[in-house]
């Protein structure tokens, strides 16, 4: 049956979370963790055998183990409920690069077979990978995959232009804007103008998701709130994802707290891994001081003082010049790092402010008479911020015209993994 | 960014080594001017904006009263790292007590925690005018931020008392 009939495969790999589904739906079948939990208990163990051993029975046990372990591993989830017995947890994507192939293929494998359940040589894939990957990933990527996999077709996106392509900021996806993608790696503040990236206006900002998370653990400690230490990270994120909102001003969100506290206050309970004893926590100014460190970051990190509506500024105003308002008026949110509560409203508020700001001053010191048009600025939301590059994906992946655009098995085999360096989108597909 | 502090007006108002002595709603005696008991003064603001100021490590200064809620700020850092152990509001005051009676310095002498932040005193008058006035304030900001540490049955607020572990500028508290 020929692939192109069929719907294409979407895997968006991230830091944090993978989304996995078919072109034309218009969410993911699976949001999982990039984890893989891989057994290497048999390794462990050949170490501290005995070479002069002569129990047989004890060396073929390890001996199937080994053979066997190849397939004995957990993705997603599952890995991470497994952790801690046999099988150590592995992330195969760091800071947005990946870094180990191996867990990689491992992923893809059981994400293929055991999740999507479909045969990858009767569909096409789509991948995604950050504006800042280097041509040899993508070239590992093909390789893999047609390796591997043997699928018949492949192209490499860039998240940033599956996220516009998305477009819900625009009745039209509208593929001149900056994306602000903040996940659980290297979040990036990436200038789009007509399908091009804008790749020396690109600014990156060293706070994640992750960083949210660990400086609301941090702010719960230094409280003394009991948290199992076993399980530290990942109750901090549950307690992130679940109570964490962005305010307009901290002080007064303290007053808040104080004034009303059954209001703001909430109760986190859980169960201790290791022993099962329930055990609850209090949450109260971390839900906002969390989100609070993308506008102020001092005070989570010392070496980092821009806050992000200043980075978004500097970028749009490092790019030409007329595409600037452009930009402005499309400022696209992707990234679980960017679904707080009223995160929208408080980024747009701060980048009017100083686009305001700046217009003011420039036209009191040039003493204009006719006053400039003020310039729009837009930040985008949607619910489906969280899986905004997927849903692109999907998007792209359902016009008649992907299916031409992906590097084909043939190519592969006739020019070599090279093929795969280059993405489409650098050549004006659009 | 910080909060800065409103009493930018400086017509009519004394100043030792640089700073304004602000009028406080204080009933502690010294130097300082009385002030309305309805309107806010550093003290109140000092305290308020203290949760949300003690993550800074940049502070820029606007007015010469930001300078007096820098030194308030960290006061407050201080004192609440004297209450860290203590589990009722009695061990809590007799703390803060001893605190206040250890020898203050001022601006010139070791010990004073922010060197070159204000300038030096031009005399011995000048120096003892602004000991006192460090004095008093520091215990009018200690009565009222022990009635935000502890709950009014006596017991230690947890809201407060975990900024104890917050350093302030980065300086670590002896």
């Amino acid at each position: 049956m020929d692939p192109t009939c069929r719907p294409a495969v979407i895997f968006d790999n991230g830091t944090g979370y993978s989304k996995l589904g078919f072109a034309g739906n218009s969410e993911p079948s699976f949001i999982l963790p990039t984890v893989v939990g891989v057994n290497d208990s048999f390794l462990k163990n050949l170490r501290h055998t005995d070479s002069n051993s002569t129990d047989t029975a004890n060396w073929l046990a390890q001996y199937n183990a080994g053979v066997m372990a190849d397939l004995d591993f957990h993705i997603g989830d599952d890995a991470l409920s497994k952790s801690g017995g046999i099988y150590t947890i592995d992330r195969p994507i760091r800071y947005s690069q990946v870094e180990n192939w191996d867990t990689l293929e491992k992923f893809w494998q059981q994400s293929i077979y055991n999740y999507l359940r479909c045969d990858p040589e009767e569909h096409y894939f789509l991948l995604t990978d950050s504006p800042v990957t280097s041509p040899e990933s993508r070239e590992y990527m093909g390789e893999i995959m047609f390796e591997t996999f043997n699928v018949p077709g492949l192209y490499i996106a860039v998240q940033s232009m599956l996220t516009l392509a998305a477009g819900y900021s625009t009745p039209k996806s509208d593929m001149t804007g900056v994306v602000v993608d903040i996940g659980d790696g290297a979040p990036q503040v990436v200038p789009v103008v007509n399908g091009y990236v804008i790749g020396s206006s690109m600014k990156s900002f060293p706070i994640s998701g992750d960083d949210v998370t660990r400086f609301v653990l941090q702010l719960l400690q230094e409280r003394g709130e009991l948290i199992p230490p076993e399980d530290s990270m990942e109750t901090a994120r549950k307690i992130k994802e679940a109570y964490c909102y962005s305010c307009t001003d901290i002080v007064k969100e303290f007053e808040r707290h104080d004034k009303k506290p059954d209001k703001y206050i909430k109760l986190w309970s859980g169960r201790k891994p290791k022993t099962g004893v329930p055990y609850s926590v209090d949450v109260g100014y971390e839900r906002f001081l969390g989100p609070e460190i993308f506008f102020n970051p001092e005070i989570y990190c010392s070496d980092f003082i821009t806050p992000l509506p200043d980075l978004i500024d500097m970028c749009v105003q490092s790019s030409p010049i007329d595409t600037r308002r452009a930009l402005y008026k499309n400022i696209v949110l992707a990234g679980g790092g960017t679904i707080f509560k009223d995160f929208y409203k408080r980024l747009q508020n701060s980048v009017k402010k100083i686009v305001d700001d700046r217009i003011a001053a420039n036209t009191a010191r040039l003493g204009l008479d006719v006053k400039p048009q003020p310039v729009e600025v837009n930040v985008a939301s949607n619910p489906i911020q969280g899986y905004a590059a997927w849903f692109g994906g999907s998007v792209v992946a359902s016009l008649p015209e992907f299916y031409d655009s992906c590097h084909t098995k043939e190519e592969y085999e006739e020019y070599g993994a090279s093929i795969c360096r280059t993405s489409p989108i650098f050549k004006g597909m659009y | 960014m910080v909060y800065h502090s409103s009493f930018v007006e400086e017509e009519g108002i004394n100043k030792a080594c640089g700073c304004p002595l602000l009028p406080l709603k204080s009933h502690v005696r010294g130097p300082a001017p009385a002030s309305d008991p309805d309107k806010v003064d550093i003290v109140d603001e000092a305290i308020t904006f203290f949760r949300a100021n003690v993550f800074f490590r940049n502070f820029d200064i606007q007015s010469p009263a930001d300078k007096l809620l820098i030194y308030l700020t960290f006061y407050i850092n201080v004192a609440l790292k004297r209450l860290e152990g203590c589990r009722t509001l009695a061990v809590g005051t007799k703390a803060i007590i001893n605190l206040g009676l250890e020898k203050v310095p001022v601006p010139g002498e070791p010990g004073f925690p922010f060197p070159g932040l204000f300038a030096l005193p031009q005399s011995e008058d000048e120096a003892e005018l602004f000991r006192n006035y460090l004095k008093q304030i520091r215990e009018e900001t200690s009565g009222r931020l022990l009635s935000c540490a502890y709950r009014p049955n006596g017991t230690p607020n947890k809201w407060w008392l975990a900024f104890a572990k917050r350093k302030f500028m980065n300086i670590i508290i002896p």
